[in-house]
């Protein structure tokens, strides 16, 4: 149907209809199998965008984007089968890595039935050639014995890992923790043990195999012949992946700042972002200081929450996780998640890390003299010592941040800092800081944005006490202990007690009114002090303007309306019309009102005249009628366009008449347009308007709509 | 005074009507407004007449009336009310108009018990955010029962809260004319003038609407026909737990249950307050005014009983503020309600719907009124249920069916939700849909002609006539 299309093309629909896959959805892969078979000859583009797209995409969506493989080598087979067995290897493993445990499991019996025939075919060969499949398995193999060797020495070592010890069975799943620690967080302290070992001139975890290294480095006795078949040039690769991924942070910081514009402290990450950017790609860099930064980065873009996982270590697109569940998205899997500590590095005390105390305060600039880190990165480029004391002395202030993200940090840096950090290190450290890259020290307990607190009472004598509160000092007042006292306002703790009955607390009363200061001046409503209270405010003070306004206007004509029935009260929520913003639903709702051309109005011009009160199309006059949700007198099924009033409905239909005619004329769309727009039909995107009943604004309409159901 | 909606125009209402109730309307004079300093937990007391009016303003400090904030430099309009304007930490009032009572008070150590309960319910609510506090309130007349429901609600919105609010007293109605009992869960803001404000109407409030659920018991006092009201008791009950397990943070907020004083009984009440108990899974009783009735609970549920030791029992002293409200208050409380059942507030006026209906189109039934049987019939009817209660036996059954005649006129008609040919105990238990007030029978040509809230017809619904509350003649002439 497609031949003589060019593959670019063809490659680039099925890369689009690849990034519509989000869920295992057998009805979207057979159709991209189904796309990948009517586009044989293009096979060499379509497999290159196929791997491409499980490499980069979301670790939620790398299933469903293999099953998409396993669909095609198993229904079209050759030449698939050729073009993805080559790169089989990386495909998998990449994927494996990143994926949780379940997913693994997932992954390891598709990987069992590439071994075996295609079901139902006659051909007694398997789906792959062992050629390739081999190599996963012993890679997978491997890992499953290191992450043992590992785990028992973990063991020997430090507090017990929490994870159950795997008992041996047919799969060759990895601890994922473990593997997620490897991975993520086992930057070799003392690379020079191991670099020249296997031939690796710089620390870095090899790209493309991350765990596999490590598993070599815990198992001395594995024979090279197994890597990965294809290594990396690493010098180049390190700096050019460093600026991937901090192009990549900086994509995300940007996305939560679009979203967050107030939030300052994101505006400040997103500067030091953006000047650390401009340093690396001004200035060469010893490879030192460059494991270092990317360990930093790592840590941070795993600690940010669309981040895309930074291990992979390739280029990947910032694609949100579109199932909402934080346990989906590639984190660690197990909160109570202790740090990995995979070599015998002596344990660092976190004290030890403290920066010293003259940075506390932030400068008001939080920018990057890019001389200052040039005079950083020399002072430690002379030696062959990674640890670079600036960014290690930022170390535990990172993994304080990081600890606050949900996860403890890895205690890498091997050694306490040689000297005190440089002057420079200073600044670099409190931009750091007042980035928001760094919570303020100490870092291990301080907690993020942090609700101010309302002032506590003040500890105050008996008599001045009840002074305060309005009572004349009895003596049979009960004094007022510093316990009872100790309740801040926010945190209300009165015992239910006959006792506690008579106690005066002054903190009740300040959550009456102190802790809400922000209040309308209309109704006496009071709101928190914060954004949200403000924006709250904003909406309520709204809410009494359009009350006010349409009161006068319709007071006449309004009604009590019928009450509800039981069922339907159970399922009703009184939504705060006067400080809720609409919901999504509503919003929806709305558009989804406003598709019906007959369900368009407009308000009746003040200047209509006979002339221009009739549809120029059809001739026929408006309907005049009172719309109640806007409020005014209206005509019904009517658009303005050009100055001219017309019936939605007739102007829709002379449209799509136009349209018609000029798609005739153009040129056929794009091989595979028709197909997309099915995929794009799937439940899954029609299932997006659901429409309640119980929205706001929705709410009068929807109720008189009931009235018109219970009584007819 | 004048009386919202009265004049409305195609109605077929006269346009002059005389003022429903409570003597001769005060010409207008020209009210000088006075200033009252009040200092630090004190409050203000007033007794406003329905006919007065009657201005509050804060001027400056913090002020609320039963739980609810005033807001500065807004007059808000008392008449017809009583109550007291609290201030914690002192406040100047602007005040107009005259009122039966007035006074400044300082004896107001009860502010300090409600709002302590209010921190405890708080606690509860965040110590068990899947099992939140309920309340249940109780005590005799005229001690503050509402008062303290409204001030509890009113904080518990304050701090973020979705309580329930269940008011169960027949001669009162909250959301609805008196012999409603209402359910509602309170999602927004209270009002300082009306308390829970208004349910919904067909055009917007100044206060956000409460939607709440309204069932009908046609008699005073529950003591009257117990069972009858612990039918629906555990009616509401069931309607209430399944929407709190609906809405999680309903759940965690709790409901409120404003007993009525006539449960204030050992004879007749107590048995009536087990079930309610029990029905709604009480778990902290409030008793307010009354040492025997809180010892009698405490005995029964309290900490040292053995049991789950689920239920707490305090006690509260009656506040100083707290006045009886006379049968002539109440009955013009009544009217109130049932004015602004169909013509609404100053605020919200509403236009009632005019609907002549034949005799031959509706079935209406009647409340019996209540006999000597009761005692029997509810005696020992602990857990009553029900479904199990289908075949009621006629003489004791709540409903029968009448022809509409002249007596009628000036009542109130419940519509339930049941069509009109259901069993007798499917209309009892029914929720309500809306109230219509018999404006005329024309018995010669077998027509009724009913004041609806609303211009839908209601369709097959079964009508109840009850003789509560009491007619009010010249809703409408």
């Amino acid at each position: 149907m497609s031949a003589s299309l060019p593959s670019d093309e063809v490659a680039a629909d099925f890369r689009d209809s690849l990034q519509d896959l989000q869920i295992n959805n057998r009805y979207e892969i057979s159709n991209l199998t189904i796309i990948a078979k009517e586009n044989a000859e293009h096979a060499p583009a379509l497999s290159r965008v196929l791997q491409h797209h499980i490499k980069t995409t979301a670790p939620s969506r790398k299933l469903p984007a293999l099953y998409v493989l396993d669909s095609i080598v198993k229904n079209v087979g050759s030449p698939y089968t050729l073009y993805l067995g080559q790169n089989l290897y990386q495909i998998f493993m990449d994927a494996y890595v990143l994926v949780d445990p379940t997913t693994r499991k997932s992954m390891e019996a598709m990987l069992k039935t590439w071994k075996e025939p295609v079901p139902g075919s006659m051909d007694p060969a398997p789906v792959f050639k062992p050629d390739f499949t081999k190599p996963i398995e012993n890679a997978l193999i491997r890992a499953r014995t290191a992450a043992i060797q590992q785990q028992q020495s973990a063991r020997a070592q430090n507090p017990p890992i929490p994870l159950p010890p795997r008992p041996s069975s047919a799969t060759y799943r990895d601890s994922p923790t473990q593997q997620h620690g490897i991975s993520r967080y086992a930057q070799p302290p003392v690379p020079q043990r191991h670099a020249p070992q296997y031939g690796y001139p710089n620390q870095m975890p090899t790209p493309q195999q991350p765990s596999a290294q490590q598993y070599e480095q815990s198992m001395h006795t594995l024979s090279p012949s197994v890597r990965e078949p294809q290594p990396i040039p690493h010098a180049a690769y390190d700096i050019n992946r460093l600026n991937d991924d901090i192009a990549r942070l900086i994509e995300v910081v940007k996305l939560q700042f679009a979203s967050n514009v107030f939030d300052s402290s994101l505006q400040m990450k997103l500067q030091a972002l953006l000047d650390l950017q401009n340093i690396l790609r001004s200035q060469q860099l010893p490879q030192e200081a460059l494991g270092q930064i990317k360990v930093q980065i790592d840590q941070l873009s795993a600690s940010l929450p669309q981040a895309p996982p930074s291990v992979t270590l390739l280029p990947t697109t910032p694609q949100s996780d579109p199932r909402p569940s934080a346990q989906l998205r590639w984190q660690p899997p197990t909160p109570s998640y202790q740090p990995p500590q995979p070599y015998p590095a002596p344990p660092q005390s976190v004290p030890s890390y403290q920066p010293p105390p003259s940075v506390q305060t932030p400068p008001s600039q939080p920018v990057f003299p890019s001389d200052m880190l040039a005079r950083l990165l020399a002072s430690t480029s002379n030696g062959p010592n990674p640890n670079t004391p600036t960014l290690r002395a930022a170390t535990p202030a990172l993994q304080g941040l990081q600890a606050l993200n949900g996860f403890a940090p890895p205690q890498h840096a091997a050694t306490p800092p040689a000297s005190t950090p440089a002057p420079a290190s200073h600044d670099l450290f409190a931009a750091l800081r007042a980035s928001g890259m760094l919570p303020p020290a100490p870092p291990a307990s301080a907690q993020p944005a942090q609700v101010p607190q309302p002032p506590r009472p003040l500890l105050l004598p008996p008599e001045l006490q009840s002074l305060l509160m309005g009572q004349p000092a009895k003596v049979g007042t009960p004094p007022i202990t510093a316990a009872q006292l100790a309740f801040a306002a926010p945190q209300i703790n009165v015992p239910l007690t006959a006792a506690s009955l008579k106690t005066p607390r002054p903190e009740l009363v300040s959550g009456l009114y102190d802790s809400q200061p922000n209040q309308c001046t209309s109704c006496g409503r009071r709101f928190l002090a914060t954004e949200e209270g403000r924006k709250r405010k904003a909406r309520h003070l709204d809410w009494h303007f359009r009350i006010s306004t349409s009161a006068d206007a319709h007071n006449l004509g309004q009604s009590r309306l019928w009450y509800q029935d039981d069922r339907e009260w159970i399922y009703y929520t009184d939504v705060d019309e006067s400080a809720e913003p609409p919901s999504d639903d509503t919003i929806a709702a709305a558009k989804q009102a406003k598709k019906g051309p007959k369900d368009q109005y407009i308000p009746i011009p003040a200047d209509a005249t006979p002339a221009t009160s009739a549809c120029p199309i059809c001739q026929e006059k408006f309907e005049n009628k009172w719309h109640e949700l806007a409020q005014e007198w209206v005509w019904m099924d009517a658009i303005k366009v050009g100055g001219r009033v017309y019936h939605a409905s007739c102007h829709e239909e002379v449209l799509n008449a136009h349209r018609e005619e000029s798609r005739r004329s153009m040129t056929p769309e794009s091989a595979l347009g028709k197909r997309k727009a099915e995929v794009s039909c799937s439940p899954l995107h029609t299932g997006v308007c659901v429409v309640r009943r119980e929205d706001a604004d929705a709410d009068l309409m929807s109720r008189r709509t009931y009235l018109t159901r219970e009584t007819s | 005074m004048a009386l919202p909606g009265l004049s409305l125009p195609g109605l077929g209402l006269a346009s002059t009507p005389a003022p429903a109730y409570g003597g001769p309307t005060q010409p207008p004079t020209e009210q000088v407004a006075r200033r009252e300093e009040l200092p630090a937990q004190a409050e203000w007391r007033f007794e406003a007449a329905f006919t007065q009016q009657y201005t509050v303003r804060v001027l400056h400090g913090h002020a609320e009336l039963f739980g609810v904030e005033l807001a500065t430099n807004q007059p808000y309009n008392l008449s017809g009310s009583k109550g007291a304007i609290f201030t914690w930490q002192g406040c100047q009032l602007e005040i107009t108009g005259e009122a039966e009572s007035e006074y400044a008070a300082q004896e107001t150590e009860y502010a300090i018990e409600w709002l302590n309960l209010h921190g405890m319910l708080e606690t509860a609510r965040d110590d068990r955010p899947t099992d939140g506090p309920r309340v249940l309130v109780v005590g005799p007349d005229h001690v503050g029962k509402s008062s303290l429901t409204r001030a509890l609600a009113a904080r518990a919105v304050k701090a973020g809260r979705t309580p329930t609010v269940i008011s169960l007293d027949p001669r009162e109605g909250l959301l609805g004319p008196p012999s409603s009992l209402t359910t509602v869960t309170v999602g927004s803001q209270m009002d300082v003038e009306n308390g829970f404000g208004i349910s919904p109407i067909s055009g917007p409030t100044v206060t956000p609407v409460k939607t709440p659920l309204i069932y009908h018991y046609p008699y005073t006092s529950p003591a009257e026909r117990p069972a009858v009201y612990k039918a629906l008791l555990t009616r509401i009950a069931l309607s209430t737990m399944n929407k709190l397990e609906e809405e999680p943070a309903a759940k965690q907020s709790g409901m409120i249950i404003d007993a009525p004083g006539s449960l204030n009984d050992p004879k007749n009440g107590y048995e009536t307050i087990h079930h309610l108990i029990s029905e709604f899974s009480v778990n902290l009783i409030i008793s307010i005014g009354s040492e025997r009735l809180y010892n009698d609970l405490n005995r029964r549920y309290g900490a040292n009983t053995g049991s789950d030791g689920a239920i707490t029992v305090l006690k509260l002293s009656k506040p100083g503020g707290a006045i009886e409200r006379d049968a002539g208050y109440m009955k013009q409380l009544r009217t109130r309600q049932i004015r602004q059942y169909f013509f609404g507030s100053s605020k919200e006026s509403l236009s009632p719907h005019s609907h002549m209906i034949g005799f031959d189109d509706m079935i209406i039934y009647r409340a019996k009124p209540a006999s000597g049987e009761v005692e029997k019939y509810g005696a020992d009817d602990d857990d009553y249920d029900p479904s199990s209660s289908s075949p009621v036996v006629s003489t004791n059954a709540t409903f029968e069916k009448i022809t509409p005649s002249a007596a009628m006129t000036g009542s109130l008609i419940v519509i339930k939700f049941c069509p009109s040919s259901s069993e007798d105990y499917a209309v009892r238990d029914s929720a309500v849909m809306g109230y219509l007030y018999v404006a005329d029978v024309d018995e010669a040509r077998k027509k009724v002609r009913f004041l609806a809230p609303h211009p839908q017809r209601w369709g097959d619904r079964a009508l109840v006539w009850a003789q509560w509350p009491e007619a009010v003649a010249d809703l409408v002439t």
